[in-house]
């Protein structure tokens, strides 16, 4: 990645100030990402606040209207539908389980990828190669299909889902932090650690685990968006949230058989996931290379 | 598998800790763990002696792959209580286990299925009345087709954008396509599947809406695929790329007077050819680990993916069983030519 920095300090050419000045906000652009995950945060915190009215209130009158269309209830910003609930409001108070599911997700999957990275990095032999046969076997397997065939049996509800989630994401965790803690199992403060008579424990929690850390942040970031467009595939297949509860995806799904009569019901929770997910793609790419030109 | 899955690992780019990895034998996909390079070496002598190796390794996999099938299906839930009413009784539920002999010890059942597997016998599917096996081989074709048809247009879109981008990092070029595939691996797929039938079939009515009638009907599932996985495509042959050109012998190559378009083509791309093809090869890989399935969903096409989700439906565990375990077989498999695929390039180049 360092080269890509390189490259992007050597490429400017000297710019006229119009041009700074277009170039001085471009860089700054990506300000709006955290701006925009902070707003979801906000909504799935508090949504009562920000939904204009409720998620759950029958507007008969008022069927698929669509969006910013007023009606004596108030703006409709994101249009209603087949029972006139207000979409905006549905979409704010999805934010809280869309955000829930994949940030838990993403903690269990990233934990026990952290435990058997730093295993099996620290230790290498035989602990190493068991684990790293598991991390293998888990790739070969088509987990989507694995979630599905758990989900329909154990019956889909939130808790299982938090559960077989990780499933998809910990192999990832597990392969960096067994990179990184090889690099630092070789560096002369683990030396001095070990010299010094740290137990082993010690020595990878307090020494190897912080300097992994940065890469199991970034890629904390990276991995919560994974999960959570997991999340809106499984919803929207039928075998994830069911209802009453609501999140992205299920509302896209909801939408589908009303896409010729109603596109924003689909569209425009797709749109919300997918800018949410962007945002995060794009955030862990500045701290990736923030990482890269430090390190 | 090996180390390979390493570039796929840190999705969306070749970060410097793979590169870090990289030998200088071994080229930049396959040598990043001790293993993989372990094997590399010992099988470095026989061809025979690589392929029996993998073979092997794959073997040990799809048996791993039955075992945790037949764990999740059969100790973490119970497949009686899914053919029972919502209010049987335990007498009942003791019932319908003998009728379908589970009360019978774990390790027997395991026996008996997984004999039944090398008899090509499944169990009987009790939504389709027949052989789970049956309706899992009949989607099998659609499946392959549609994802193979998807990665040929991942592999076109991401390869030449990524060449092209990586060849002028940071031009007005590369910014734009590096955001367009930033945005293609951030929306969810089926959505964008959705979107591209509200556009290309309900509003222009060009191409149908959904199912497999027609040569047409397949153009917009495959497109679907191709734009979620060119992105990825495009951004791992572009960092590949943007690292090739830094490399000392392109400044050689520039400074003796070749023109960009001769240092991309005589020796840049030769260079990163390898790479590419791994790469491409390891997405269809991914392809099979979930988007394709929920986009035949969504466009109601007759392959694994909707058979299962129907089956899911249905409560129907021994196709969704079959459907796993023959898609895990097939990613297995296409492991294997990818890697023997890579190797038997990998030596001609080094012998050349």
């Amino acid at each position: 990645m360092s080269i890509v920095i390189r490259d992007l300090h050597t490429a400017t050419v000297a710019p006229s100030s119009a041009h700074r000045a277009v170039a001085a906000v471009r860089k700054q652009l990506w300000l709006v990402c955290p701006l925009f995950l902070m707003v979801i945060v906000l909504w799935a915190v508090a949504p009562g606040w920000f939904a204009p009215l409720d998620p759950e209130r029958i507007d008969p009158r008022n069927r698929l209207v669509s969006p910013l269309t007023a009606t004596e209830a108030g703006r409709h910003w994101a249009g209603t539908d087949q029972l006139g609930i207000d979409l905006f409001s549905a979409m704010v108070h999805g934010a809280r389980l869309t955000l829930l599911v994949a940030v838990a997700a993403t903690l269990i999957g990233a934990c026990i990828g952290v435990i058997v990275g730093l295993l099996s990095g620290y230790f290498s032999g035989w602990v190493d190669r068991l684990l790293m046969r598991l991390t293998e076997a888990q790739t070969a397997m088509p987990m989507f299909l694995v979630a599905i065939l758990l989900l329909s049996m154990l019956g889909p509800s939130v808790l299982i889902l938090i559960i077989v989630l990780p499933t998809l994401v910990w192999p990832i965790f597990g392969r960096v932090v067994r990179a990184e803690t090889l690099k630092v199992r070789e560096s002369s403060y683990i030396e001095a650690a070990v010299a010094t008579g740290c137990t082993t424990r010690a020595v990878i929690t307090r020494h190897v685990l912080p300097n992994v850390m940065p890469r199991i942040l970034v890629l904390m970031v990276i991995e919560t968006g994974h999960v959570m467009l997991a999340e809106a595939g499984l919803s929207f297949l039928g075998v994830g949230v069911q209802p009453p509860d609501t999140t992205w995806g299920l509302l896209i799904a909801d939408g589908r058989p009303l896409l010729t009569v109603a596109w924003w019901l689909t569209i425009l929770p797709g749109v919300l996931l997918g800018l949410t997910v962007l945002c995060l793609n794009i955030l862990s790419r500045r701290f990736e290379t923030r990482a890269g030109a430090a390190g | 598998m090996g180390g390979s899955s390493d570039l796929v690992t840190v999705r969306g780019r070749v970060t410097r800790s793979d590169a870090d990895d990289v030998t200088e034998e071994d080229g930049p996909v396959q040598a990043s763990t001790p293993i993989a390079r372990r094997m590399a070496w010992a099988g470095r002598s026989t061809v025979a002696g690589i392929v029996l190796r993998r073979a092997r390794d794959g073997a040990i996999t799809l048996v791993l792959v039955i075992v945790v099938i037949f764990v999740l299906t059969n100790v973490v839930g119970n497949p009686a209580l899914v053919y029972a009413p919502v209010d049987a009784s335990d007498a009942e539920i003791a019932r319908i286990e003998a009728a379908f002999g589970l009360d019978r010890p774990f390790l027997e059942r395991f026996g008996d299925y997984f004999a039944g597997i090398f008899r090509g016998d499944f169990g009987n599917s009790n939504w389709q009345q027949r052989p789970a096996i049956d309706a899992v081989l009949e989607a099998l074709p659609a499946t392959i087709q549609l994802s193979i048809l998807g990665i040929a247009g991942a592999a076109f879109f991401g390869i030449v954008g990524g060449v092209l981008a990586g060849a002028r990092p940071n031009s007005r070029l590369d910014r734009v396509t590096n955001f367009l595939s930033i945005g293609a691996l951030s929306v969810p797929n089926f959505w964008l599947g959705l979107l591209l039938i509200f556009v290309f079939a309900v509003r222009l009515g060009w191409l149908p809406t959904s199912g497999r009638i027609g040569w047409n009907s397949i153009i917009l599932p495959a497109a679907t695929l191709a734009i979620v996985h060119g992105g990825r495509i495009f951004q791992l042959v572009r960092s590949a790329t943007v690292e090739e050109m830094s490399k000392p012998y392109v400044r050689v190559a520039r400074s003796k007077g070749f023109s960009d378009r001769q240092v991309l083509t005589r020796h840049v791309l030769r260079n990163t050819g390898l790479t590419t093809a791994t790469i491409a090869g390891w997405e269809y890989v991914r392809m099979w680990g979930g988007a394709a399935f929920a986009i035949e969903f969504v466009f109601a096409w007759p392959g694994i993916g909707t058979l299962m989700i129907n089956a899911a439906h249905r409560q129907d565990f021994f196709i969704l069983q079959a459907a796993v375990i023959v898609a895990g077989a097939f990613v297995i498999v296409s492991n294997l030519i990818i890697d023997l695929m890579y190797r038997a390039i990998d030596r001609r180049v080094g012998a050349a």
